[in-house]
């Protein structure tokens, strides 16, 4: 895939042929690369669990993909193939908790639909998840943009695969509800579209329940003798989810608690209103609140339920004061911190500053009087948790997904690269051969080189299907690129 | 109508060409006698004798010098001219320095007729339309198809919905709509994306996807209820629904799906729904931009094909650097590999020269000949009838002065299920 590191496409690749061998089909020649090693071993680095505290010259052991280890003292079996990470400093995968910059557009022009799944739309070609890998994100909460009222249901992916069903950690997986008005419509007719979808649901649905209960009957050669809701209410049960129709389906696993509600709701009154919503719904105890920097307004509602949040990308609400000219910062960050409520980051993968990255974000935090504990987790392990996926991922603990990102130097400190990181235990990135971020790097440089070799090995006929050498690095004080012209 | 084929005196061709003007003059003037009444199925022989024939059989044999017999319309022989005999009484067509090609197969045609009646814009997907209504025989589009050698087409409306409606395999005779149709409906065809975005305000990939997979999903459950109350299992007799009853041959692979579709996740989508979930014979129209990149996914499926164009190369932005389509697609493993033009968006005549535009940008010549007539034929699931030279096919053949992927080649002549249906030597067209 040209839109992805060269080993992040060989990753695809070896997962398309493991799928062929366990199919039993006669593998083409770029399926030819070898397996990579079901055990690992992650020596000598520095290890930020995120769970628990840091390790100095730890090991992780990796097994089939999962975590199996990690410690000190951690010995390695004798078939495990060892990296030497002295030097580098391992934490979690970063999570992005809330993006829908995978799809081809971020919503559709119908206001309410639960009914559509964003993987009809998912794009793995596109040069967002590449960036991502490349800043340390190994998980994807995709979801459909804020300009509706009820979106597609979300999928949470992994920036790496050919297919979507390659790059799927979990279908299905939440709703956007949006409080927030959406173009065209004000705060009212916004919060009605909401209130009119699940009251039509449970219309729906109780119709629904009535009709099994009097076919229960039926079939039972029993009279129907109870009241119509008392029948609705014995018929509840009897619903599942197959005969469930397309409009409602999604939203009745959603008041059941099988799908996440994430409200987004930017202005304070918003959030108030997403709040209300939540309990009348009795959808609270699973809900998450995307939130903008004017949250701090509503934070006795938010101290009040204690569900978590989802910030960013921006942090700090600056107002002017119209009397005084005094500019008034708040960092929502640390009003969240001091209120206990947890909290994940959002980065700005569109943006040309520094808040492209999820480590930037958590240094910021730091910065503003967040714990670095708070920091780092605000990054990994919450988002997974908002997920409902804190038994896979979001920390480096035994039994998770080996979801791991190296660094050149601590994460928070802004110098730090990402080095490499793998995902289920397969080396899907590396710096050395990130062409494109080298190509980036070279000052003065057109980019007229031959270096960017990065072409799937589909098209390799030769069977190496790997990536393509690393270009040599230039040598101290030259220029790459094109200076055989530059006169100096 | 009977009139003199080919003299086979040694005249030059030019002398032989005036020849036969002179002679045909009242005919040509008068026009209402198409070409296609020349030839014949009272049994006379007719017997190609050529340079060479470029058989596409399953030995992709060559034979020079070579002698193709041809009696009621179908190939009663090939072979080298020494070893086949040619029949007393026949009529012998001598054209010692020219290449016999099976003829060339499109699959992607929108002339069928009038371009107001291309889309009908009406739902998101609006199957129950037939191409077959919109066809027009002896149209000037069909006069020069088989100028450009082409016999056969896949004529099917446009890509302004999702599933706009089926497709009719026809052959460039006439002159009646009968004459023509080889099948109808001879294909489904669905726009993955790629212009249906357009409908409305404005639709994008999760409704269409979602609209696109309920619709067949909705036939294939029609389907089987249909196959359950056919083979005795179910007593139920299911309701006729003149919609979903056009679909059935889909789901047994008498009918392909002819996909409009492009671009790395388009493609990857159509190759997960209509092959993958739904079992359909996929064929990948278009398949242009960086689409063959998803090579892998379609040697997985396994019965997906292969038809680029019209555009012949891609500039990849990410990659900074001009892709020959046909040229990736193979190297990414992918044999049954065609072309197509989407006319009138190409001329349809200009077939050959868009698979030579695959060969320009790095294919192999022979392969894009194939791809415009034995893997053609294959792709509309006619492969028994057309796309070859081999004994017992239809006698469908165009006559070329060189290789059909040389530009600089034209085409003398073309037959279609044994008439001679485009002679140059009568009237060229270009």
């Amino acid at each position: 895939m040209s839109t992805c590191p060269p080993v992040a496409g060989r990753l695809r690749r070896l997962a398309l042929c493991l799928v062929s061998a366990v199919l039993g089909a006669a593998g083409p020649a770029w399926a030819q690369a070898p397996a990579p090693p079901s055990k690992l071993a992650l020596t000598g680095a520095r290890i930020i669990p995120v769970a628990g505290d840091d390790i100095d010259d730890g090991t992780i052991l990796i097994e089939d993909g999962l975590i199996v280890a990690v410690g000190r003292e951690v010995s390695i079996p004798y078939d495990a193939m060892e990296v030497d990470c002295t030097g580098l400093v391992l934490m979690p995968g970063m999570i992005d908790p809330d993006s829908f910059r995978g799809l081809d557009i971020p919503n559709e022009n119908i206001p309410v639909v639960p009914f559509l799944d964003v993987y009809d739309a998912i794009d793995p070609s596109r040069l967002y998840f590449e960036d991502a890998l490349r800043s340390g994100i190994t998980t994807v909460h995709v979801m459909q943009g804020p300009n509706c009222a009820i979106s597609a249901v979300s999928r949470v992916v992994r920036p790496i695969g050919l297919s979507v069903g390659e790059m799927t950690i979990a279908p299905e997986v939440a709703l956007k509800l949006v409080t927030s008005p959406r173009s065209g419509a004000d705060r009212m007719e916004q919060m009605f579209r909401l209130r009119d979808a699940f009251a039509r649901m449970r219309y729906d649905f109780d119709t629904l329940a009535e009709t099994k209960y009097e076919e229960a009957q039926k079939k039972a050669s029993k009279p129907v003798d109870v009241a119509p809701a008392e029948a609705r209410r014995r018929g509840a049960d009897l619903v599942r989810e197959t005969d469930l129709g397309d409009p409602i389906r999604n939203l009745v696993r959603l008041s059941r608690g099988a799908i996440i509600p994430f409200f987004h709701a930017v202005t304070a009154t918003d959030l108030r209103n997403a709040v209300r919503f939540a309990e009348e719904e009795k959808i609270l105890d699973r809900a998450v609140f995307i939130v903008g920097t004017d949250a701090h307004r509503a934070i006795a509602e938010l101290t009040r339920v204690r569900r978590p949040v989802v910030i960013g990308p921006a942090l700090v609400e600056r107002r002017v004061d119209p009397d005084t000219e005094e500019i008034v910062e708040t960092f929502l960050p640390a009003v969240l911190h001091a209120a206990g409520i947890p909290f994940a980051i959002r980065p700005d993968p569109d943006g040309s500053l520094a808040e492209r990255y999820l480590t930037y974000q958590a240094a910021v935090c730091v910065r503003g009087g967040v714990p670095r504990d708070e920091a780092l987790r605000a990054i990994t392990l919450r988002p997974a948790e908002m997920l409902g996926l804190a038994d896979r991922l979001g920390s480096i603990e035994p039994g998770k997904r080996a979801n791991i990102v190296a660094l050149t130097g601590d994460p928070l400190d802004f110098s730090s690269w990402v080095e490499h990181a793998w995902i289920d235990g397969v080396h899907a990135y590396d710096r050395s051969r990130d062409h494109r971020l080298q190509r980036l790097l070279q000052a003065g440089s057109t980019g007229d080189d031959e270096s960017g070799d990065d072409a799937p090995a589909a098209e390799r006929t030769d069977g190496t299907a790997g990536a393509a050498p690393a270009p040599a690095a230039p040598a101290p004080g030259q220029r790459p690129g094109r200076r055989e012209r530059i006169v100096e | 109508m009977t009139r003199p084929m080919h003299p086979t005196s040694p005249m030059g061709t030019m002398a032989r060409a005036i020849a036969m003007a002179m002679a045909l003059l009242p005919v040509v003037l008068s026009a209402a006698v198409p070409a296609h009444a020349q030839g014949s199925d009272d049994g006379t022989t007719i017997a190609f004798r050529v340079g060479k024939v470029i058989t596409m059989d399953d030995e992709e044999r060559v034979i020079n010098n070579a002698v193709v017999l041809v009696q009621n319309g179908r190939i009663t022989q090939v072979g080298r001219a020494r070893a086949v005999e040619i029949p007393a009484g026949s009529r012998v067509i001598e054209q010692p320095q020219a290449w016999l090609v099976p003829g060339l197969v499109e699959l992607h045609n929108h002339t069928a007729g009038a371009l107001g009646d291309l889309n009908d814009l009406v739902y998101l997907a609006n199957p129950g339309l037939r191409s077959l209504e919109t066809v027009v025989p002896e149209s000037p589009n069909v006069k020069r198809a088989r100028a450009g050698g082409v016999t056969t087409a896949l004529l099917i409306p446009g890509s302004g919905t999702n599933i706009t409606g089926f497709g009719t395999i026809v052959k460039f005779s006439g002159p009646t709509v009968d004459d023509m149709v080889v099948q109808s409906p001879g294909s489904l065809k669905v726009a993955q994306a790629g212009n249906p975005e357009r409908y409305w305000f404005g639709v994008g990939r999760t409704m269409m996807n979602y609209n696109t997979r309920r619709t067949l999903e909705g036939a294939k459950a029609y389907h089987d209820a249909w196959v359950r109350f056919e083979s005795g299992e179910s007593a139920e007799r299911p309701r006729f629904n003149p919609i979903y009853e056009d679909f059935r041959g889909l789901f047994t692979w008498d009918m392909i799906a002819s996909v409009h579709t492009q671009q790395y996740q388009v493609v990857m989508t159509t190759v997960d729904m209509l092959a993958n979930r739904l079992g359909l014979f996929t064929v990948l129209d278009h398949s242009t931009f960086d689409a063959w990149k998803t090579a892998p996914l379609v040697l997985e499926a396994g019965h997906v094909m292969t038809i680029c164009g019209p555009r012949a190369f891609y500039l990849d932005p990410t990659q900074r650097r001009f892709n020959g389509i046909a040229a990736r697609w193979w190297q990414g493993g992918l044999r049954d590999l065609g072309i197509n033009t989407d006319a009138p968006v190409i001329p349809q005549e200009e077939l050959s020269y868009q698979a030579a535009m695959g060969v320009y940008y790095g294919w192999k010549p022979y392969e894009a000949l194939k791809g415009i007539t034995r893997i053609g034929a294959r792709a509309l699931r006619i492969e028994s009838r057309v796309g070859s030279i081999e004994v017992g096919k239809d006698a469908d053949f165009g006559l070329w002065t060189g290789d059909p992927i040389d530009p600089r080649s034209q085409c003398l002549m073309t037959v279609i299920d044994g008439r001679v249906h485009y002679d140059a030597a009568v009237q060229r067209v270009f």
